[in-house]
């Protein structure tokens, strides 16, 4: 439906012709996140400056029942910043301020378009950094990151995007600007900013972020091993963990990855191998020297076939270069990949990576493998070729078969990129409808009208509409007899 | 009711009568021995309007405001078991009535911990520990309860069995609904099972004990440290008379600093912490391991008022001379590099403590931080408000929260911020 005209007028009111984006062409820039299988461009996109004029807008479109989607840089990986209903986009790039640095309090408040490296670099010089790391980190926002409560490579240590939020400004779905948490990590009442930390707009518009900094360590040592068996890296990955350390990073890289990174890079990964560990270790020198050694033992006791360890800061980049480059490398393998983002128990990785050899040949497709083994989050990119017909619903199939296969093994649908339409189809295999239904409410109480990034992070399932109730316990037989 | 009641969890599960909440006897006191029960009894609540408070330790009953009323009370202490636990997979599931202590030797044996150290953790429940979100020096390494629950399965108020999080140690599927209950106070859910993320044990821990002449150069030295590439597991702060508590040589204020890593490491990082505390004009000694437990000792064996204080770090100082003005012979000590602070109040009349608490919010409430009153006998706690205020957008949410899932007022009512 398209909006109305005083609906436009009243929205250029509160941010300016200039913040206005209603063109088509200018639309269509907005109609997918990176995601690009998901598309639909918003009717129309604001780009506020201030927190007042979230409130304004928020406001307005709930007088008149028109969908409201956040977006921040648009890198999400998951069909969330983009408007399957049409409605108002809030771009929030133009918030993109550092409000304050607190470094005493180890702490800093930014505006949610403020792009994440950024931060890490206005305070680097002091030696602190905003730990969350998405491989987007480049280009992706901070409030992006809140909303899809990021990971990336280093959470293995430092945990993910909502360990480091201390408080929000959030606009909620009731156009109401509401201060959640902040500096002081204790505060009494329900933890708010947990909670609305990867809803992914579905509660409200994040303006402002209080984000914890950390001291950079010491020290840094990264060490690149690869073996003839993929066995053996899982099992080095293991046995790192069971020797009492919890690196930094801990990724694999599987013989696929391996070749296609090969093939257009100087990484230099050994050609024959079948696996390649990077691991990094930091902290206090002393520690990280009798880690790394140990890592590296370890590796070598595994059957590795080679391990190297990084010098210097030049030759640290150059193995994690391959690695960066990997998601770019797959394209010279195939036409078009789907992303699975799933996640098992550590433990548990040797048997999935079994059961994935066993659905690519069923399906016949190229699996090519990047991941985060530490935490057991699992990349297969899944590759086939969109040009022959019938090909992408199989690649679906094989996906929807590994995420099954993750699941049976007590896993998750997302380890780090979170819901938005892609996978809101796949909740059910991880909750029952009590649980489906808790979250239903739970969203309703933030989003009375369901105007808030509508059509994502749950899916359409009777658990998650109005009237639906849970089957309550039994009481035991007789028991009223 | 008492026929309802034994016919879903046996009648020498269920008894009139019970333990006291908080000054208050139950009607009934019920010991279920499988979530199905609890579930069962929670339903049976919900149906006959019945109020239901959760029990685990017991240690922490006097938190929140007293209850106007208990009809049931829901032991825990036989849900105690650890369903789940791989020590490959650093994680463990536990049911809510497992006591630390009880997990902690469990996970020794694979040289892993549950980093949360509350005063008297050993005793106490985890699932009152999530309920609670109780603090304690490990929280300067590893973060709090709201850090470490990654699932959690709890019966709503009308008794149905919802799980919310993952088992895995990373997951974003869904809203982090374990992060809703920790601190919750029972009122959003009963606790049931929790799965929790451990750590490695340290292969070797040492703790200094830094005394300075004026709680100013304990700050500089807090700075310090925090501003250094060391590591420590804990940063203590001790004021004159909680080292009197302690046992300790008297000084204006002390600093307890813990480093847990491996041994040459741990050697390496002890020299920076001297030279940091030498420079804040402190003086530095070696302390045992044992320390730490005498520390929790006297913490758990205070028997008067304690409140907990959220500040930033680079406020210590203030609140230290906030406390000594309004409650002259209070001790205070806690997490320094966090600002989790606990005062001790032997002497205080509710007129006192009134009037402390009202300044020190004010003091707080400066950097946004609070002050709830953690343990205090009933009659001071009827006459203040012990959590303290909350702005009102976000009580405004929490109220909302409250009446969608307990709406009949089931779970705990009337105890939690607001009165919910």
């Amino acid at each position: 439906m398209p909006l109305s005209r005083t609906l436009l007028a009243d929205l250029e009111r509160i941010v300016g012709a200039g913040g206005l984006v209603r063109s088509y062409e200018g639309r269509l820039v907005y109609e997918s996140d990176m995601h690009t299988f998901y598309k639909g461009a918003p009717d129309v996109v604001a780009l506020p400056t201030r927190t007042d004029q979230v409130v304004a807008i928020v406001r307005l479109c709930r007088a008149e029942r028109v969908p409201i989607v956040p977006r921040g840089s648009g890198t999400g990986l998951i069909g969330g910043a983009m408007a399957p209903q049409g409605g108002v986009m809030i771009g929030l790039n133009r918030m993109d301020k550092i409000l304050e640095i607190d470094l005493p309090n180890r702490c800093a408040t930014v505006q949610p378009g403020l792009i994440n490296l950024f931060l890490t670099r206005a305070v680097a010089n002091r030696g602190y950094f905003f730990a969350p790391d998405p491989s987007s980190q480049m280009v992706s926002s901070i409030g992006g990151n809140v909303s899809t409560n990021a990971g990336g490579p280093h959470c293995l240590k430092y945990g993910i995007t909502t360990n480091h939020v201390l408080g929000l400004e959030l606009v909620t779905g009731t156009g109401e600007a509401v201060r959640l948490g902040g500096k002081v990590v204790d505060r009494p009442g329900y933890d708010l900013t947990g909670i609305a930390v990867g809803s992914e707009g579905t509660f409200g518009i994040v303006t402002a972020v209080t984000v914890r900094l950390l001291h950079a360590p010491e020290a840094v040592r990264t060490i690149l091993a690869s073996f003839v068996a993929i066995e053996d890296a899982s099992e080095a990955v293991s046995a790192i963990i069971a020797a009492g350390m919890i690196p930094a990073a801990l990724e694999m890289l599987d013989e696929m990855m391996i070749r296609a990174i090969n093939e257009g890079s100087n990484a230099g990964y050994p050609k024959d191998a079948a696996a390649v560990l990077l691991i990094e270790l930091d902290g206090p020198l002393a520690e990280v020297m009798a880690q790394s050694e140990r890592a590296a033992q370890i590796c070598w006791e595994r059957g590795a076939l080679e391990v190297r360890v990084a010098r210097d800061d030049a030759e640290r980049a150059l193995l994690w270069k391959g690695r960066k480059e990997a998601a770019g490398a797959v394209g010279r393998i195939t036409a078009a990949y789907l992303l699975q983002d799933a996640v098992v128990p550590r433990s548990k990785l040797p048997q999935i990576m079994r059961e994935m050899v066993a659905i690519s040949r069923r399906y016949d497709l190229l699996f090519a493998n990047v991941f985060h083994a530490g935490d057991g989050n699992l990349h297969p990119l899944i590759c086939y070729d969109d040009r022959k017909p019938g090909e992408l619903e199989r690649a679906q199939q094989a996906n929807e078969e590994l995420l099954h296969a993750c699941i049976a093994l007590g896993g998750s649908v997302s380890g780090e990129h979170g819901i938005g339409m892609d996978k809101a189809k796949n909740l059910p295999l991880q909750y029952g409808e009590a649980d489906l239904n808790f979250m239903f409410r739970l969203r309703r109480v933030f989003d009375p009208d369901g105007l808030m990034n509508p059509a994502k992070l749950l899916p359409s399932h009777p658990a998650c509409g109005e009237g639906f109730r849970p089957s309550r316990p039994t009481l035991p037989a007789g028991t009223w007899v | 009711m008492l026929a309802g009641l034994r016919a879903i969890i046996g009648a020498e599960r269920v008894c009139d009568g019970g333990a006291a909440v908080d000054g208050v006897v139950p009607r009934w006191s019920a010991a279920p021995a499988t979530i199905e029960q609890v579930a069962a009894l929670v339903a049976l609540a919900y149906d006959e309007g019945l109020v239901v408070v959760p029990r685990g330790g017991g240690t922490a009953l006097e938190l929140g405001h007293p209850p106007a009323r208990v009809d049931l009370v829901v032991e825990m202490r036989r849900l105690d078991a650890v369903l789940e636990y791989q020590p490959e997979d650093l994680t463990v599931t536990v049911q809510a009535g497992c006591t630390a202590g009880a997990l902690a030797a469990r996970l020794a044996a694979h040289r892993q911990l549950l980093p949360l150290d509350p005063p008297g953790w050993a005793g106490r429940s985890l699932g009152g520990l999530a309920a609670t979100q109780a603090t304690g020096p490990l929280r300067q390494r590893y973060g709090g309860m709201r850090d470490l629950l990654l699932g959690v399965r709890f019966a709503q108020a009308d008794g149905v069995l919802t799980w919310g999080g993952a088992k895995v140690v990373k997951s974003v599927s869904g809203y982090d609904v374990p992060k809703l209950m920790v601190g919750a106070l029972g009122t959003l859910g009963v606790l049931l099972e929790l799965t929790l993320r451990l750590h490695p044990a340290p292969d070797y821990e040492a703790t200094w004990l830094a005394s300075f002449r004026t709680p100013a150069h304990a700050q500089d030295c807090v700075a310090s440290l925090l501003d250094s590439t060391v590591q420590p597991n804990r940063i203590e702060l001790l004021d004159e008379r909680a080292l009197a508590a302690c046992g300790l040589p008297a000084s204006a204020a002390a600093l307890a600093i813990a480093i847990g890593t491996v041994e040459p490491a741990v050697r390496a990082q002890e020299g920076v912490v001297k030279t940091i505390a030498r420079g804040a004009q402190g003086s530095v000694e070696t302390m045992g391991t044992s320390f730490w437990r005498t520390y929790d000792r006297v913490l758990a064996g205070f028997d008067g008022v304690v409140l907990r204080i959220g500040t930033v770090p680079a406020r210590l100082m203030a609140m230290l001379g906030a406390v000594q003005a309004v409650l002259p012979g209070a001790a205070v000590a806690g997490a320094a590099g966090v600002g989790a602070l606990h005062a001790l109040v032997t002497h205080a009349d509710a007129g006192v403590l009134g009037a402390a608490l009202e300044r020190l919010r004010a003091t707080v409430g400066e950097v946004g931080g609070g002050v709830i009153v953690e343990r205090a006998p009933r009659a001071l706690r009827e006459r203040l408000d012990p959590w303290g205020p909350v702005p009102a957008p976000a009580l405004q949410a929490m109220r909302a929260l409250k009446h969608e899932f307990d709406p009949r007022g089931v779970l705990n009512p009337g105890r939690f911020v607001g009165g919910l």
